[in-house]
């Protein structure tokens, strides 16, 4: 008995040594956000003067990328898993030559580093007049998380009963209106932790975005935050850790809420089988 | 053929339901790396023209200095970092297997540093080692590990450690979670079994759940391999490659060719980088029998 009660308290102490290592940096984030100095945490009383300032100040754009981050992320996760279903649902459902082809294709495709894109799609862009658009990264977003969630969605719609679509098809419903009214809404928890996984991709993007946009205008808060310097040479440390906290809090309340469906979904994109 | 006549019901719209996921990805991934390829043949700098090279641009990278040390770097990075990740990630996969109380909670926090945006805890690892203020120094002078503060990111070998710890932090929970679904699929009647032979708890980690867990490790290790092949954006945020170009990435250093206007030899580098990675993925498409029950 004594060996259980050691083993349990040697649990407890790694469970709270893993919530410090993976929180800490970010306790530290809004400690330093709230203070009146970085080196000096909590001196003369805390305060949201670096937060007024982030907001106050439209020269630093913060509105502006984040904005831009939401609309990117958003139209990336949704055009993605409207395409990825259509392919899942032929993939899953109808006879088709090279499936396992397909799947291992884009899994492979996924993998490729983003810097043997670049030079490609900054040209590529530049030539068609959209650099600096959301069109500019929606496009390659979609491209690069599409493996992802057809992976995802593959192994979810594969769960579903094969009678209830067969049903549907019976009754005179073309595999359009198969997938759209019966497939989708049964599989919709599914659909939907896929699309939150999209946007937690897109919205963490970065080398894409810092090549392919060049102001404001469509420019992402990753990137935003990346070249935060401040107006003034001094790096306003209170100030980016102001935006940064803005920016995590957010996406901290989304894995909060919505942690088991990321889990399901992240492990059943990366170790099917 | 049979399938383009119809003859097989939902044949066609196989195709057609395919069709637009393939566009995307010929069109913004495959058709991108052929032209980067192409490129790779000539010499291509900005208001200078393009000319055909060939493989001069490979030929230049091998002898460049700053080529080799990039590729060296990104080398020792991730002989440092995966083992870190793998370890780590098993221990917190172990820890959240466990029926603790507030299993959602410890799951969170996990999660949390993988779904932030590197650039931006790339930043909060920056304050974090920041020279004068930073708490990496504060915690290393109040401890009495150091009697001096550390210059983190201006000494080769701090930046190279700075990066570690910010690269672990960041990808060992994404371990973590591959590693939980194997031990979830481990037999519980065997851990009882053993249980009941009186193995003590590591024995049984040791003993039964790790030969288990080989072949999720092993897709975590390839995985992990691949994408620190890759690495880019905590370089570019926490050291921006330095000092003296001693934690440039192959990416970056790719990158700051393309940055700078140079697309011939930028796009050598990268597909130097890029035939590596294709060789690992495929290894990873081999290995990990996807798609098997298909």
């Amino acid at each position: 008995m004594k060996g259980e009660t050691a083993e349990k308290v040697f649990l407890w102490a790694g469970a709270a040594g893993m919530a410090l290592f993976c929180l800490g940096p970010f306790l530290y984030m809004f400690a330093v956000s709230l203070s009146r100095r970085p080196d000096l945490i909590g001196a003369g009383g805390f305060t949201l003067a670096n937060y007024a300032a982030v907001l106050g100040t439209p020269s630093l754009h913060f509105t502006d990328y984040l904005l831009n981050s939401l609309a990117v992320s958003a139209l990336s996760a949704v055009i993605t898993v409207l395409l990825a279903s259509l392919a899942a649902y032929a993939i899953t459902r109808l006879e088709m030559k090279g499936k396992a082809a397909v799947l291992f294709f884009v899994l492979a495709v996924s993998m490729f580093p983003q810097v043997s894109l670049i030079g490609y799609l900054f040209q590529l862009m530049s030539g068609l007049g959209l650099i600096n658009t959301y069109a500019a990264l929606v496009a390659p977003y979609v491209a690069w998380i599409l493996p992802l969630s057809l992976w995802i969605l593959v192994s979810y719609f594969a769960q579903i009963p094969r009678e209830l679509d067969r049903a549907a098809l019976i009754d005179g419903c073309s595999p359009l209106q198969a997938l759209f009214k019966v497939i989708l809404p049964v599989a919709l928890p599914g659909v939907l932790s896929t699309a939150l996984l999209c946007f937690i991709f897109a919205f963490n993007e970065f080398i894409f975005a810092l090549i392919l946009t060049t102001d404001h205008a469509a420019r992402t808060i990753p990137v935003g935050i990346a070249m935060f310097q401040g107006l003034h040479g001094e790096i306003p440390w209170g100030n980016i850790m102001a935006a940064s906290a803005m920016t995590t809090a957010p996406i901290m309340a989304l894995t909060a809420v919505f942690q088991r469906h990321i889990v399901q979904g992240l492990t059943r994109g990366a170790v099917k089988g | 053929m049979d399938q383009r006549g119809g003859v097989v019901t939902g044949g066609r719209e196989a195709y057609y339901f395919t069709a637009p996921l393939l566009l995307f990805v010929f069109a913004f991934i495959v058709f991108p790396i052929a032209g980067t390829l192409f490129s790779s043949f000539f010499s291509d700098v900005t208001f200078l023209g393009r000319k055909f090279v060939f493989l001069a641009n490979y030929a230049h990278a091998f002898s460049d200095p700053g080529f080799r040390q990039a590729f060296g770097f990104t080398l020792a990075f991730i002989a440092a970092a995966v083992p870190l990740e793998l370890a780590l990630g098993t221990a917190f996969a172990v820890i959240l297997d466990q029926a603790l109380p507030l299993r959602g909670f410890w799951r969170a926090c996990v999660l949390v540093p993988w779904a932030i945006p590197s650039a931006v805890s790339a930043r909060v690892w920056e304050l974090i080692y920041n020279y004068s203020y930073g708490l990496a120094n504060f915690l290393a002078l109040r401890s009495g590990l150091t009697a001096e503060p550390v210059n983190w990111t201006g000494s080769a070998a701090g930046a190279f450690t700075a990066l570690l710890a910010a690269d672990v932090w960041k990808t060992a929970p994404f371990v973590a979670l591959i590693v939980l679904a194997g031990l979830q699929a481990v037999p519980a009647e065997l851990k009882a079994q053993a249980r009941v032979d009186r193995a003590t708890t590591l024995q049984v980690f040791r003993l039964v759940t790790l030969p288990l867990l080989k072949p999720v490790l092993t897709v975590a290790l390839l995985f992990r391999t691949i994408d620190t092949l890759r690495i880019f954006d905590v370089v570019y945020v926490l050291t921006g490659g330095g000092p003296g170009g001693s934690t440039t990435s192959v990416s970056l250093y790719a990158y700051k060719y393309f940055a700078g206007g140079d697309f011939g030899y930028g796009s050598a580098v990268s597909m130097l980088l890029f035939l590596v990675s294709f060789g690992l993925s495929w290894l990873y498409v081999r290995l990990s029998r996807f798609g098997g029950e298909l």
